[in-house]
């Protein structure tokens, strides 16, 4: 029996043009979902407007159909997918971590997992089926993989790190099919905000304490200094050991059985 | 010219206006001076005669230079008693102490607490060491989970902290994967619609980035803001006290996700500006078969200077310093790199620093935390092999 795998699929708007386009992040969901393998039953799902053209960019990434919930624009979609879903009762759930128009908290995937009682992974860049549940690689900051794992029902959210969309092909876009399912209306969604343009924040620089002008000269212009300890002309073994015991001690290299001293309780 | 010098020295007299001088003869002997100064603005010289210091008598004329003040002691702050408004902060905590983010999270509960006569309860892992009271927390509330990814306790140790507190805003710093997630998780439960990625904080707005970078959504603060970085100036100028509160004890929670540690990746697949670890090549390193043996076996990134890149030795994405990557490891562990201006431009925001080189005087010596003067050549091999025996079975 096929496993029912939801893939939520938002519309993008591209960075420089401003045209509407798949959404990076909701095409890397989908790619892990492609990924998955042939036993599963892949149920694409949009909320919004049928007609919109970006749409046929994820039918030509391999989607034979795509169910769309017509809402009206700026609506909160959130009870006509979990209506739906609760319908599929999927096993797996992926979507992108934050659309790239509107608002785009994030909190979607949260919020439909609680409904759902499902499990929430976030940040997911590449994930696998085990017997009962899924295998998955959280992606951490510099480069780092965490190893998760979870009873189904889940819910998967993809993370930059999750490999590219895959090419979209014309011809597969042109045969995908657009389904329309009933969905209840909902009114427009009160966000309490105002919108404004963008400002640019310029990265923080030093934060200067200096009392005094030729103090703060002296910290702008100033070469930062190590707290310097100096080994000069040590045999290359201490000097190996030295710094490895270094390494070891501001805890960048594990040894299994040592424990740096700052950790130990 | 000096034979002149040297007759005339020899026959000016003893200069007038001598004050007492120390006879260390007499001190080792404890023997008194010949003659003890009796009234101010004479002193005994070691001839014995009385000598007038008509200074002394003039008194001072100048008042004395003011001493170079010493680094004030930073004033404490008791908590506000009685406070009307309560900040509750939750730091990430990422390898268990407060990074710059933690700070201007912390920071940016002050600016909400000190807009009224509020107080910040910072919400961290029991037994977490760091100094929260520097840092801005007036009250430490510990909680009872179990260390590594465990955001389902988190949560429910959150939710505990708000029911028991009852603040006006909960802060978390926006990232994913930890505070953004946590954060997200509360709001979801309490049912509130969070401020996320601010990037401006005042008292009475928060700006967040959305619509995909081109919009910011400006509001009141609500009562969940999850920050970005720098998104607030981290508290300074003061000590608060940290007061430590009873802690909250771990709560029943769906256990459904299981963290199965970290992964052993490729420290050369990611970005240089996104290394962990650097192991860096300038000209003072020749054999590169030991150099790349090392990276390997520590298990970190590989990074060049300028020359190396240059030269072919290094792929150019490996270069650090102005022309090339700005990074920032947790550390950076250079071999034969002097240290020009414009690579120790690329390493400004390392944490810590090992070089080796052969040149005492090298800039690079003086940046490093530890530094090594020998030669490349004969330490890599070494540490390679230091490296291996220690590390060995754990990385393969």
């Amino acid at each position: 029996m096929p496993l029912d795998v939801a893939i939520l699929l938002s519309v993008g708007r591209h960075p420089a043009s401003g045209r509407s386009r798949r959404a990076d992040l909701d095409a890397r969901a989908l790619e892990l979902a492609l990924r998955l393998g042939y036993h599963t039953r892949l149920h694409a799902i949009h909320a919004g407007d049928p007609a919109e053209p970006a749409l046929r960019d994820y039918l030509g990434m391999g989607l034979k159909t795509l169910t769309v919930l017509p809402q009206p624009p700026g609506c909160d979609v959130l009870p006509a997918l979990a209506h739906h879903l609760s319908q599929i009762k999927p096993a797996l759930i992926f979507a992108g971590a934050a659309a790239e128009t509107g608002e785009g908290s994030g909190m979607l995937p949260y919020v439909l997992a609680r409904e759902l009682k499902a499990a929430l992974l976030p940040a997911i860049a590449a994930v696998e089926l085990t017997g009962h549940g899924v295998a998955a690689l959280q992606a951490l900051p510099r480069g780092r993989r965490r190893r998760l794992s979870a009873a189904m029902p889940v819910l998967l959210t993809a993370d930059r790190a999750a490999p590219p969309g895959r090419q979209s092909a014309f011809a597969r876009a042109r045969a995908g099919r657009i389904e329309t399912a009933e969905a209840p209306a909902n009114a427009p969604a009160e966000t309490g905000a105002r919108e404004v343009p963008a400002r640019p924040k310029p990265k923080r620089l030093k934060i200067a304490t200096a009392a005094s002008a030729a103090e703060r000269l002296r910290a702008a212009t100033e070469m930062q200094a190590g707290r310097g300890q100096l080994l000069v002309q040590p045999p290359a073994e201490d000097a190996a050991r030295a710094i490895f015991e270094y390494l070891v001690k501001e805890g960048i290299l594990s040894v299994p059985g040592l424990v740096p001293a700052d950790r130990r309780d | 010219m000096s034979r002149l010098r040297i007759e005339r020295r020899r026959c000016t007299p003893p200069a007038p206006g001598a004050r007492l001088r120390r006879d260390p003869r007499a001190e080792r002997l404890g023997v008194e001076p010949r003659s003890a100064p009796s009234t101010p603005g004479e002193s005994g010289a070691p001839g014995g005669r009385i000598r007038r210091d008509p200074r002394a008598v003039r008194g001072p004329t100048r008042a004395p230079a003011p001493a170079v003040p010493a680094p004030a002691a930073l004033p404490r702050r008791p908590p506000v008693e009685n406070p009307d408004r309560l900040i509750l902060a939750v730091p990430d905590l990422e390898e268990g102490r407060l990074d710059s983010h933690d700070r201007d999270l912390l920071g940016a509960a002050r600016l909400l607490a000190d807009s009224g006569r509020g107080v910040v309860v910072v919400l961290a892992p029991r037994g977490a060491k760091d100094d929260f009271g520097r840092a801005g927390a007036d009250y430490l509330l510990p909680m009872a989970v179990a260390p590594g990814y465990a955001p389902e306790e988190r949560m429910m140790a959150v939710l505990a902290a708000v029911e028991a507190l009852r603040p006006r805003h909960v802060l978390f710093p926006d990232r994913p994967a930890s505070g953004g997630d946590l954060g997200r998780r509360v709001a979801a439960e309490l049912g509130e619609r969070p401020a996320v990625r601010v990037l401006r904080l005042s008292a009475d707005e928060a700006a967040s980035r959305g619509n995909g970078g081109r919009s910011d959504f400006l509001r009141a603060p609500p009562r969940i803001l999850l920050l970005a970085a720098e998104a607030t100036d981290p508290a300074t100028g003061a000590l608060w006290e940290a007061r430590p509160l009873p802690c909250i004890e771990g709560l029943p929670c769906n256990g459904w996700i299981v963290d199965e540690g970290l992964a052993a990746t490729d420290p050369n697949a990611v970005p240089l500006s996104e290394a962990d670890f650097i192991v860096a090549a300038g000209n003072g390193v020749t054999d590169w078969t030991a150099f790349h043996e090392t990276a390997a076996a520590l298990g970190a990134a590989e990074g060049g200077s300028r020359v190396v890149c240059d030269a072919g030795l290094l792929p150019r994405h490996r270069q650090v310093g102005a022309s090339g990557s700005l990074v920032e490891p947790r550390c950076y562990l250079a071999f034969g790199i002097a240290g020009a201006t414009q690579h120790l431009q690329g390493i400004a925001r390392c944490e810590r620093v090992v070089a080796v080189n052969t040149d005492l005087h090298a800039d690079m010596v003086k940046r490093a935390d530890l530094a090594v003067i020998a030669d490349a050549q004969a330490v890599m091999p070494a540490l390679a092999s230091l490296a291996r025996q220690k590390l060995g079975k754990s990385r393969e």
